[in-house]
């Protein structure tokens, strides 16, 4: 049997066969349960590009909506050879590396603040970067040495934020956007930029943002000097703070 | 109605800001650089944010490409020119890093797409628009990124653009109290007081937060920020006190703890050094007008004209007529609907 090779410039899903483009979403409407309500699915799922779409599952949610399983062929592809996706250009150090570091370049402590701000409460984020016992065996900046960190918590205002910064003389501030509603999070966090240029503040600080939807580049048009998105650790995120100090002289 | 004519003569820097995302910024700035060609006139061109990328990095729309005439200068990435069709001479690589590469300033050589990323802070953008001035541009114009306001600053920009549209909300009566509140806050009135004026003055280049009597003397107040010390300077205030000067922010919790300390706040006036200094929505803005807050500034941002753009994203729009006339009756400056022109023209 020829092994069907799998042609990078037009990717679809894979379901039992290379290029089927079966793809399973899974979606509300707010129409009451039946038959009209299938239909209404079937076509929304059509409309989105997926062919001889089948609703394998509904099921009644009460108060006139239903929640759909749908199965269907994407008829889509992407071309994955001309992807380019801007990262955070950082030598990552380790732990001991990053301490040895502050040492021999800043020769102080380096005061980092960090919080969930606006309306998020999911804390995983930002506990994962600044937290005493990290995440997936990477310890978080608090146990460094040389560094100072400051973990705000949840649903912070900016302006609070702002104060702290300023109360504590901070370096860098990190904020984490982790689950928010029609894309409030892009003006919560260009709000922290504004405030902080307000302040007079902003060329003096390191300033980062993080979460599943943020990328660099993102965080760039935002007015951060870098974005970190899920995979990153606190050495990663240590290791930027303290390198871009040096850069711009902040030490 | 011709743009550049409100522009040329008058002002050499300015800015683009918008309401929100997708509020219609590429399609003002495009409409510059055409007007601009036509005129002859040379622009200077930088972003804080990213223009001129076909598709959006929130919503994934597509967004309208910016096309370059021979001699603009433009301050843009590194990553950005590697991707810019038209033929760009580079002037000077600057010190400024932002997270796309180097800020690089670049003479057109032959005309083209471009993508525009400039740098990321105030005082940078200030020295690139400054070094493109130098580099021959007559008119510099800085386009803001997302909801980004702080270039509409008289420190950065001598003018600004506001940009507003459907897609700040689904209800065109939030649309416009939102945008009249804007530029009510662009619009805010300077300080009378001629002869305070240059005390004033020195006082914010101090950056200091202070409070000035009748009879002018100077009280300094030992605090780094406004934000979370209202209590302290509601304290401050005396029978006596005349101007409260705030070099930084003005937020909202700052106002409402002088509330809850003093009504002494009445007899006074509060100065910021520019309406992109104040964080306060429309609805708390009216609250605290209401209860007597005199609030004052020592740089008015002249703003020019407001763009709309009746086409949301989200996928709804406003009748473009209806929109354009009570846009028009309810803010004091002139008012286009870009888009329409845009059809218009393009039929």
């Amino acid at each position: 049997m020829a092994i069907e090779k799998v042609d990078l410039t037009k990717v679809k899903p894979y379901g039992d066969t290379l290029n089927d483009g079966m793809a399973q979403l899974s979606f509300s409407l707010p129409v009451p349960y039946g038959e009209e309500a299938r239909e209404a699915a079937r076509l929304l799922a059509l409309k989105m590009g997926l062919e001889e779409p089948s609703i394998v599952d509904a099921k009644d949610l009460g108060i006139g909506y239903t929640y759909f399983v749908v199965y269907g062929k994407c008829k889509h592809t992407v071309d994955y050879s001309s992807i380019q996706v801007a990262k955070v250009e950082v030598d990552t150090m380790e732990k001991e590396e990053v301490e040895a570091y502050i040492e021999s370049n800043i020769g102080r402590d380096v005061v980092i603040i960090g919080a969930c701000t606006g309306t998020d409460a999911h804390t995983v984020g930002i506990d994962a970067i600044l937290n005493m016992k990290g995440f997936d065996g990477h310890y978080g900046l608090e146990r460094y040495n040389g560094i100072e960190a400051y973990n705000l918590g949840s649903q912070v205002p900016n302006e609070e934020l702002v104060a702290k910064a300023i109360e504590l003389k901070a370096d860098a501030i990190l904020v984490s956007q982790i689950v928010t509603q029609k894309d409030v999070h892009i003006p919560n966090l260009t709000e922290l930029i504004e405030m902080l240029e307000a302040e007079g503040i902003r060329d003096k600080m390191v300033v980062v943002c993080g979460g599943p939807r943020i990328s660099h580049e993102l965080a760039k048009e935002l007015g951060y000097d870098a974005g970190f998105t899920s995979g990153s650790y606190a050495e990663d995120v240590g290791s930027f703070i303290v390198e871009e100090m040096v850069k711009r002289k902040l030490v | 109605m011709q743009l550049m004519d409100l522009i040329r003569y008058k002002y050499k820097t300015v800015s683009v800001v918008g309401m929100a995302k997708n509020a219609g910024k590429t399609v003002t700035l495009n409409r510059l650089l055409e007007e601009a060609a036509e005129k002859n006139i040379i622009l200077g061109l930088t972003s804080t944010g990213r223009d001129g990328e076909k598709q959006d990095l929130v919503t994934k729309t597509e967004k309208p490409t910016i096309y370059v005439m021979e001699n603009t200068i433009i301050a843009t990435t590194e990553d950005c020119l590697l991707r810019s069709d038209a033929k760009l001479e580079i002037l000077e690589a600057t010190d400024y890093v932002t997270a796309m590469g180097r800020v690089i300033i670049c003479k057109v050589k032959a005309r083209g797409m471009i993508e525009i990323a400039g740098p990321d802070t105030n005082s940078e953008i200030r020295e690139v628009a400054m070094k493109m001035r130098f580099y021959g541009a007559e008119i510099v114009l800085i386009d803001g990124a997302i909801n980004r306001k702080t270039t509409a600053s008289p420190s950065i920009t001598e003018a600004t653009i506001l940009a507003t549209g459907a897609v700040l909300s689904r209800d065109i009566d939030k649309v416009i109290e939102g945008t009249q509140h804007q530029v009510h806050l662009f619009n805010l009135p300077t300080i009378e007081d001629e002869t305070m004026k240059p005390l004033i003055a020195s006082l914010m280049e101090d950056k200091s937060y202070s409070i000035i009597d009748k009879s002018g003397n100077v009280e300094v107040l030992d605090i780094p920020t406004a934000i979370n010390n209202g209590t302290t300077i509601g304290r401050a205030l005396t029978e006596e006190s005349a101007y409260v000067i705030l070099s930084g922010s003005l937020v909202k919790k700052t106002l409402e703890d002088i509330l809850t300390v003093t009504e002494l706040y009445k007899n006074v006036t509060f100065i910021v050094r520019d309406a992109t200094k104040i964080f306060i929505g429309a609805k708390d803005w009216n609250f605290f007008i209401r209860r007597g807050f005199k609030i004052k500034v020592v740089d008015k941002i002249n703003t020019l004209v407001a763009t709309l753009n009746p086409y949301a994203p989200q996928g709804y729009q406003f009748d473009p007529k209806e929109f354009y006339n009570r846009m028009k009756r309810n803010l004091p400056l002139p008012v286009i609907d870009v888009m329409l022109e845009e059809e218009e023209v393009h039929v």
